[in-house]
């Protein structure tokens, strides 16, 4: 993706990996001058960012790193009989 | 379909927290939550031999989980209605007062928030399950556990690009999936 101009699915992978704070700055660059110009894309990307939103609001829970290790060695235990 | 193999040495990486928060969505209560994940990988390695490989590891996994669920409601719901009894025993002239006490104030927003996170955790939950296995195991490693690139990449043996193109299609079928209830734009 070495070209100023980017299509729009190139864009619309810059705008989920933006939901995700993975973007370069020069990337970042490319993503915004496309969303200048392209109303299709900037409405994907809203789109992108309330589902972010949404998962955020969820408050994901997960399993601690000691949970999972008690959980894996009664796996393995019974994996080994 | 490509019949599908079991990988019990990797379930824990793979599916802990997707049956952890499947869990936790419909029992609200963590250390159970917890045991149930932990018993039903169990329960998966000893009717392992019953896995024909038509469905997914992790929709077979999921089915075990929902199955422990149920039996959870039945033994909380039996103790819930010995204790009710007792309690309406003991104060017999005050069942009244007692059922005020306990309703909830459901116009509390925090009341709300909490229903609402539920709803919309089973029904993100149940659109994950129509996902292709890679593209649910990748999302929920990136999105939920929050796992490095490079460990997935190593993990799925894929480049970053790959990752980033299953996990925007990903996306894509998990917003229209769940469009209809929940994700009308303004």
């Amino acid at each position: 993706m070495g070209r100023i101009f980017i299509t729009c699915e190139d864009a619309n992978i810059l705008s989920t990996r933006n939901q995700y704070d993975d973007l370069d700055s020069k990337e970042r660059f490319r993503y915004k001058l496309h969303h200048g110009h392209c109303p299709q894309c900037r409405s994907i990307d809203k789109r992108n960012a309330l589902f972010t939103s949404k998962l955020n609001f969820l408050g994901w829970k997960r399993l601690s790193d000691a949970q999972k290790k008690s959980i894996k060695a009664s796996v393995r235990a019974a994996l080994k009989k | 379909m490509p019949e599908v193999k079991l990988e019990p040495d990797k379930w824990v990486d793979r599916y802990s927290d997707y049956l952890y928060n499947f869990t936790i969505s419909r029992i609200n209560d963590g250390v159970l939550a917890q045991d149930l994940v932990s018993e039903t990988f169990l329960a998966g390695l000893k009717s392992a031999a019953n896995f024909q490989g038509k469905s997914t590891e992790r929709t077979w996994l999921i089915s075990i989980l929902k199955r422990k669920i149920i039996d959870q409601y039945r033994k909380s719901n039996s103790r819930k209605g010995k204790a009710e009894v007792r309690m309406s025993y003991l104060n017999s002239d005050q069942d009244g007062d007692w059922l005020e006490e306990q309703a909830r104030d459901l116009r509390n927003p925090t009341v709300e928030d909490e229903i609402e996170q539920t709803e919309l955790g089973n029904a993100l939950n149940a659109c994950i399950a129509k996902l292709p296995e890679r593209y649910a195991t990748i999302f929920v490693q990136k999105t939920i556990d929050k796992l490095d690139t490079e460990f997935i990449c190593k993990e799925h043996d894929i480049t970053p690009s790959n990752l980033w193109v299953i996990i925007h299609r990903a996306r894509v079928q998990l917003m229209d999936c769940l469009k209809t209830e929940w994700f009308e734009e303004d």
